[in-house]
């Protein structure tokens, strides 16, 4: 692998790998620019990982301490781990649930879409969907997703025919939808086996990842240096204000300093907003990039839940692919439901292990036990929807500090009354899909700890409606960027993965071009 | 009606390492590291309440102790959070909790829920409990797949008391 000085400053340095990181690594190294990549997680591969939920979710997920406060029920069942991401070699897109969907165009312009609702901080994007296309078009191919290209769907399996004969019964629209999941072999990697692990470590490969595909493409071309086990502590700027190092501490403690040409930050919300609050000096009193105040501001996590039903008849929803399913019908904006912003229904599947522990957190005793003994028989629906951007729901350092001498973060989340409005219209939908197909008993399960983590760092068309213009550079800061979801303006409805990969890929040739021209 | 079910064989990843090993009879307690026998007891009570599956033998509910107990080893917080949720159960009433009726040990727990120390310990036997090979078989979770070749020839679209959709028509 090629190897750079510390004290190298024509290196970009990337803070994390995941599926904005490990993009954009790849993405500038075949330009041929000199890449630093620091991850805080161990480097594993397919042969380190298990099939086995417990197991497979403490191998790779971040398990640093964060606290929680505000009305959303992540802080009381979750209160020191309200938001979810992995730490490890390829990051969450280790551990993600390969759902591949597109922003729909009136998402990019939620201001002007849903208007003027009390409460939030709502902006448009500072780019179209025009602008964005041609990328998904690329992340679709680089991923290899299902229903693009070419690439047939995922087949229907126990847990689809439920949700299918229901969404049919009810006249709604109805598919397996679009999965970074091989239907069929692609890209030297092979078609899912559904061995029900796909989305946990996936042993097999039939999942995109940017580590089984973007960092060792990134590595061959002899441009790009991964550093597993660096945690980034802190970014220094110089004296005219431009980032210029990345402090990080190694396995063996060791602290070092990473010149650097350009730093991006891929770290997820929570961290991409805890190390720019964290990286405060005289010049940046309020953190790196704040000079507005929204580092960590207008924190989304979609308006996400499940719910889960019983049948007379078995449905084994464990076997196979575990979210191989979409219902498209409540995606649009429709003010007649009461609510701004929409939703889409997926499906949803766990093993008993975590379907035990996510039904409903502090739930004991007989009723809970008549539930979870007929998992067999169970089946599982799931929606995810726009949430409105609100400036107190933020990423805040505490006084607490973590190993590393950082101070630990703090996510305040207040449900506001559209999201409240949409998750009650969207769990009476997943039932009607379930009692349509029969169910005798069914579940609403709350939100699980937030997977999708967006907005914390968002881009705007100005520099005082948020931390980044429209290629994810801090307004602030000229070579400082962010490649993770933390960069949305808005959150949109859909899984933010393929947009993630999108705006890396867009945002590699941006970078690039701007530095064949001598401007970055 | 509901079909006649037929156990699940359910497998752990073969990498993963295998449950504790318990013993069968009245001294199952005394190979534990940080629990004493009453400690074990009062805990296997709670654990029964919390979670009362009558057709789950005891032994699986004792490997639920047995992990409580590595857990409290590898943890003094988490050892003094199991030290105190028993003080508190067992002080509840004038007669030990494990000596109390189901209606008196439910009334017990209802009172301490909310407490940290009830969090801690409902919430480990539900990580625990359902994360048995011998509860995945009762409640029909098969568990690992990949070393069988996955699901893809076992079943995963076996279920056939709903219409298969057609292709087009997913």
């Amino acid at each position: 692998m090629t190897r750079y000085e510390h004290d190298d400053s024509g290196v970009v340095v990337i803070i994390g790998s995941g599926a904005g990181g490990g993009t954009l690594a790849h993405e500038l190294a075949r330009r041929g620019v000199e890449v630093v990549l620091l991850e805080a997680g161990k480097h594993l591969t397919a042969e380190d990982f298990v099939n086995d939920e417990w197991a497979g979710y403490e191998m790779l997920t971040w398990l640093d301490k964060r606290t929680a406060s505000g009305t959303w029920r992540a802080a009381k069942d979750h209160p020191t781990s309200p938001s979810w991401s992995c730490q490890v070699v390829g990051g969450t897109s280790v551990h993600w649930s390969a759902c591949c969907y597109r922003f729909a165009e009136h998402e990019l312009r939620a201001r002007t879409v849903y208007g003027d609702i009390p409460g939030t901080t709502l902006i448009d994007w500072p780019l179209t969907l025009a602008e964005l296309e041609p990328y998904y078009d690329l992340a679709e191919t680089k991923m290899g997703v299902t229903r693009t290209n070419g690439l047939p769907p995922l087949p229907p399996n126990n847990n689809f025919k439920v949700m299918h004969a229901g969404a049919k019964a009810l006249g709604l629209t109805v598919s397996t939808g679009r999965h970074a999941i091989n239907s069929i072999p692609y890209d030297g990697r092979p078609a899912t086996m559904q061995d029900g692990f796909t989305i946990t470590g996936d042993k097999v490969g039939s999942r995109w990842s940017t580590l089984n595909v973007e960092i060792p493409r990134g590595l061959a071309t002899g441009k790009l240096e991964l550093r597993p086990q660096a945690r980034a502590v802190r970014i220094e700027h110089d004296d005219g204000g431009k980032a210029s190092a990345v402090v990080y501490v190694d396995a063996q403690g060791v602290t070092h300093r990473q010149k650097a040409r350009a730093v991006v930050l891929a770290g997820n919300c929570v961290e991409s907003s805890r190390l720019l609050l964290h990286s405060a000096s005289a010049r940046f009193p309020q953190g790196l990039a704040n000079g507005w105040g929204h580092v960590g501001r207008h924190y989304l996590r979609h308006v996400v839940q499940t719910v889960w039903s019983i049948f007379d008849k078995p449905v084994n929803m464990h076997r196979g692919e575990l979210m191989a399913g979409l219902v498209t019908d409540y995606l649009p904006h429709d003010p007649g439901r009461g609510f701004a912003g929409g939703y889409l229904i997926e499906m949803n599947s766990m093993g008993l292990p975590t379907t035990a522990a996510f039904l409903d957190p502090g739930w004991w005793g007989r009723d809970f036990v008549s539930v979870i003994e007929q998992y067999r028989n169970m089946a599982g629906i799931f929606m995810t929807g726009e949430d409105m951007p609100q400036a107190g729901n933020r990423v805040t350092l505490t006084d607490e500090l973590d190993a590393f001498g950082v101070p630990v973060a703090n996510i305040h989340y207040d449900d506001h009354p559209n999201d409240l409005r949409m998750r009650n219209h969207g769990y009476k939908a997943l039932t009607a899909i379930h009692k349509a197909a029969g169910a005798k008993r069914c579940v609403e399960a709350p939100a699980y700890p937030a997977s999708h983590n967006i907005g914390s760092n968002r881009m705007a068309a100005n520099a005082e409606d948020g931390v980044l213009d429209g290629n994810g550079r801090a307004w602030e800061v000229p070579n400082l960027f962010i490649a993770d979801g933390s960069g949305f303006a808005t959150g949109g409805a859909c899984n933010p993965t393929l947009t993630i990969v999108a705006l890396a890929i867009r945002q590699a040739e941006f970078m690039a071009g701007e530095m064949a021209a001598g401007a970055l | 009606m509901s079909e006649p079910v037929r156990p699940a064989i359910a497998h752990r990843d073969p990498k993963l390492p295998p449950l504790p090993d318990v013993p069968e009879g009245p001294d199952w307690a005394g190979g534990l590291k940080v629990f004493d026998a009453p400690m074990a007891t009062a805990l296997l009570a709670v654990t029964r309440t919390l979670y009362p599956h009558q057709g789950l033998r005891e032994q699986i509910y004792r490997r639920v102790i047995a992990r409580f107990d590595a857990a409290a080893a590898a943890s003094p917080v988490v050892a003094q959070g199991f030290a105190a949720f028993v003080d508190g159960v067992n002080g509840a009433m004038p007669l030990p909790f494990a000596e109390l009726s189901e209606g008196f040990r439910e009334q017990v727990l209802k009172r301490l829920e909310g407490t940290a120390a009830f969090t801690l310990v409902q919430r480990l036997t539900v990580r625990f409990l359902y994360d048995d090979v011998e509860v995945w078989e009762a409640f029909g979770y098969e568990g690992a797949a990949v070393h069988l070749g996955g699901y893809v020839t076992r079943g995963f679209d076996d279920l056939d008391w709903l219409p298969t959709p057609q292709p087009g028509d997913y």
